[in-house]
C-alpha cells in the first residue's frame, strides 16, 4: 500500500453500548473496519488526535509508555459505556520524536506523562474499536482549542516528519464528531436523530470528502463550523490535511446521529477486504 | 488565537431591561455580627477557579511546587477566607464550569468524593488529592427541586468521576482546611460544540438551589467558580509564576471587566441581568459556562453592591474575587 492509511471515526462512548441502536452499531462497526485496515496495511504506529483531549496550552503529547486504567464518564456514568477500562500502548520514541519536531517548528510542545493522567473518552473509545486485542501503538496529541486550527495542521506535519525519521509504518487518525446538536435531555437511544440543518452540513462536508476535494472542505470548514457547531471547528480535517492524508477521495463508512450529535467512519486508503476481528 | 466559544449568551433578556446606574446606590451589606444563627443562603463569592493560584500557594494535597505568583488574586482569597469564617456556613455550594455534562444539571450526591484529580490542561500544575464531604441531604434537595422547575437533573452516584479542578480549585481557594461540607452542581454546556450555557436555565437552577437550601435549613455560602474575561495564551512561559509574562490579554478584555466591576461595585445586583450577557460578548467571559448567574439567581439579585477582593490576570483572563452578602 502506498497511499498513507488514513481515518475519522467518531469519539462518543455510545459505539460500546452493550444494546447499541442501530447508528451506534453502524458506526462501531465501520470503526472496526478500519482497524482491520490499518493492520492489514501493516501499520506500525498510529498518529491520534482526539478532539475530546481538548487544551490551550501548547500542544500536548502523550509521552508515557502505557496508559492503563478505568474512565467513569462525567455525564454517561448511567449507562454502561459510562464506564470504560483501557490499556494502550504508546510510541514512546515517536512522540519524544514528535514533540521535538513540535518545537523545532516554533510551536511549544507540551511532553505528558503523570500517573493518573485522565484519558479522554475519545481516545479510549476509538482505541477498543479500531484495536481490540490491544496489539497497536499509538502516538497521541492533544487538540488545542486556543490555536489556530491551522496550527493542528502543522502538528501532523511534524508528526509525519517525525514518523519519517524513525522508518515507522505509520496510520493516522483523527477522533471527532460531526454536527453538534447534542439532545439535551435523556432519551431513548431509537429516538436518536440529527437535526435537518446539521445533517445537510454534514451530508455536505462528506459528500466533498467523498470527491477528495480537500480544498472545498477546508474553505467550507468555517462555516460549517458556525452553521452546525462543528465538533472544534472541525480541526480534526485540518490535521488529517497536514498529514497529507486527505488529498484522494475519501470512503464514507459510516454517518448517523449519536445522541443528536453528527457522527462518521470515513477511510483514505487504498481498500482492502475487510475482516471483523 | 481563536476564540473557543462563539454562540451568543443563551439569555433572551432584551438589552432595554438595564436598570439606572446610580452612583449613590446601595453599598455592599454589612458583614454578619455575632447575633443569632439563621438559615438560607448568606454570602455568595465569585471565586475563580485558575490551577495556577492553587499551584503557587503549594499545598500539601498539590503535588507541583512554585516559586509564587499571583499573589495579589491569593491576597483576595486570603481576605475571602476570613470573611466566608465569619459568616458561619454549615455548606458550600459551587457551580463549576470545568464539570462539564451535555445532559442537564449534576449534582455530586457521592458522601466522600476523594482521589487525585490530574488536571488534563495544566497536569503540570495542579495534581490534587482531594478528600471531602458532601452534604448528601442538600444535594439531593438541589436535584428535586430541579426537577421540579423543569430542568433536567441528574444525581450523580458513581465514585468513579473524578472531580474537576474548577471544583476543587474555588473550593480550596475559599476554604483549604475543606472542614465544612460541600455541594458540587456541573456546568451543562459543552465546549466541543461551543455551545454557551442557557442563562436562562441558570436563573431557574438558581431558583432551584435557593429552595433546596431553604426547604433543608441550612446556612449556605455559595461559590460562583467562574473566571471573567477569558481570551488567553495557547502557551506559556518555562517557568509558569513567571510573573513579566502576566497582563490582560488586550486593552479591550481589560476594559470589559472594568465595566463589569463597576457595576458589581455599584450595584445593585439586578444590573447585572443584562451586563453580564454583554460582558460575555465582548470579553468570551467564563460566566458564559453560568455559575455567576446561577449564584446571583440564587441570592434572588439582592438590592446590595458587590465588594471587590482582588483583580489579576491568570495567562491573561481576567480574574474577581467578589463578595456579595445577603441583605
Amino acid at each position: 500500500m502506498n497511499a498513507l492509511p488514513a481515518a475519522l471515526v467518531p469519539a462518543m462512548p455510545h459505539l460500546l453500548a452493550g444494546d447499541p441502536t442501530s447508528s451506534w452499531a453502524e458506526l462501531a462497526t465501520a470503526t472496526r473496519t478500519v482497524g482491520d485496515r490499518l493492520r492489514a496495511a501493516g501499520v506500525e504506529t498510529v498518529l491520534l488526535l482526539s478532539t475530546h483531549w481538548f487544551t490551550v496550552l501548547g500542544h500536548q503529547v502523550q509521552c508515557d509508555d502505557r496508559l492503563r486504567g478505568r474512565r467513569t464518564d462525567e455525564n454517561w456514568y448511567r449507562y454502561d459505556y459510562g464506564h470504560l477500562a483501557y490499556d494502550v500502548t504508546v510510541d514512546t520514541e515517536l512522540a519524544h520524536r514528535w514533540a521535538d519536531a513540535i518545537d523545532a517548528d516554533g510551536m511549544q510542545a507540551r511532553r505528558t506523562r503523570y500517573d493518573g493522567f485522565p484519558v479522554d473518552t475519545g481516545t479510549v473509545v476509538a482505541s477498543q474499536l479500531l484495536d481490540p486485542r490491544g496489539q497497536g501503538r499509538w502516538a497521541m496529541v492533544s487538540c488545542n482549542l486556543y490555536a489556530d486550527p491551522s496550527a493542528m495542521a502543522a502538528v501532523a506535519a511534524a508528526g509525519m516528519r517525525a514518523a519519517g525519521q524513525l522508518g515507522r509504518r505509520l496510520g493516522v487518525v483523527a477522533v471527532t464528531g460531526l454536527s453538534s446538536g447534542l439532545t439535551g435531555r435523556w432519551i431513548d437511544p431509537g429516538e436518536d436523530r440529527v437535526e435537518d440543518t446539521h445533517d445537510r452540513w454534514n451530508r455536505k462536508m462528506l459528500d466533498a470528502i467523498r470527491a477528495g476535494d480537500r480544498e472545498a472542505v477546508l474553505a467550507m470548514s468555517p462555516q460549517y463550523a458556525a452553521a452546525a457547531q462543528a465538533d472544534s471547528q472541525f480541526r480534526a480535517f485540518a490535521f488529517l490535511d497536514g498529514a497529507g492524508a486527505v488529498d484522494r477521495p475519501g470512503e464514507v463508512l459510516a454517518y448517523g446521529p449519536v445522541w443528536g450529535t453528527g457522527a462518521a467512519v470515513v477511510w483514505w486508503g487504498e481498500p482492502t477486504e475487510s475482516r471483523e476481528t | 488565537m481563536s476564540r473557543v466559544f462563539h454562540l451568543p449568551a443563551g439569555s433572551t433578556r432584551s438589552g432595554a431591561r438595564r436598570a439606572a446606574a446610580s452612583p449613590s446606590g446601595p453599598g455592599p451589606a454589612a458583614a454578619p455580627g455575632p447575633g443569632p444563627r439563621r438559615g438560607g443562603i448568606v454570602a455568595g463569592y465569585l471565586a475563580p477557579h485558575p490551577p495556577h493560584l492553587v499551584y503557587a500557594e503549594n499545598p500539601p494535597q498539590n503535588e507541583p511546587r512554585s516559586t509564587g505568583g499571583w499573589e495579589v488574586l491569593r491576597w483576595g482569597y486570603e481576605e475571602l477566607r476570613r470573611r466566608l469564617r465569619a459568616h458561619r456556613p454549615d455548606v458550600l455550594v459551587v457551580h463549576a464550569p470545568h464539570w462539564i455534562t451535555m445532559v442537564g444539571h449534576h449534582v455530586n450526591c457521592v458522601p466522600n468524593p476523594r482521589g487525585v484529580s490530574v488536571e488534563p490542561i495544566f497536569p503540570h500544575l495542579f495534581r490534587y488529592h482531594y478528600d471531602f464531604r458532601t452534604d448528601v441531604e442538600l444535594a439531593e434537595a438541589v436535584v428535586e427541586e430541579g426537577e421540579r422547575a423543569g430542568l433536567v437533573t441528574s444525581a450523580l452516584r458513581e465514585e468513579g468521576v473524578r472531580v474537576d479542578y474548577a471544583t476543587i480549585g474555588a473550593l480550596h481557594l475559599a476554604n483549604p482546611d475543606w472542614d465544612l461540607p460541600v455541594v458540587s452542581l456541573s456546568a451543562n454546556n459543552n465546549p466541543y460544540y461551543y455551545s454557551d450555557a442557557s442563562l436562562g436555565e441558570m436563573e431557574t437552577l438558581g431558583a432551584a438551589t435557593r429552595r433546596a437550601i431553604e426547604r433543608t435549613g441550612r446556612r449556605a455560602v455559595l461559590l460562583a467558580s467562574n473566571s471573567l474575561s477569558h481570551m488567553h495564551w495557547d502557551t506559556e512561559p518555562d517557568l509558569p509564576e513567571d510573573m513579566a509574562a502576566e497582563h490582560p490579554f488586550s486593552h479591550e478584555q481589560y476594559a470589559g471587566d472594568m465595566e463589569l466591576l463597576q457595576i458589581v461595585r455599584e450595584g445593585p445586583t439586578s444590573r447585572l441581568k443584562d451586563a453580564i450577557p454583554r460582558h460575555i460578548g465582548a470579553t468570551a467571559s467564563e460566566t458564559k459556562a453560568g455559575s455567576l448567574t446561577w449564584l446571583l439567581a440564587a441570592m434572588g439579585w439582592p438590592e446590595v453592591a458587590g465588594d471587590v477582593l482582588a483583580y489579576g490576570t491568570v495567562i491573561a483572563t481576567g480574574n474577581a474575587v467578589v463578595e456579595w452578602v445577603a441583605p
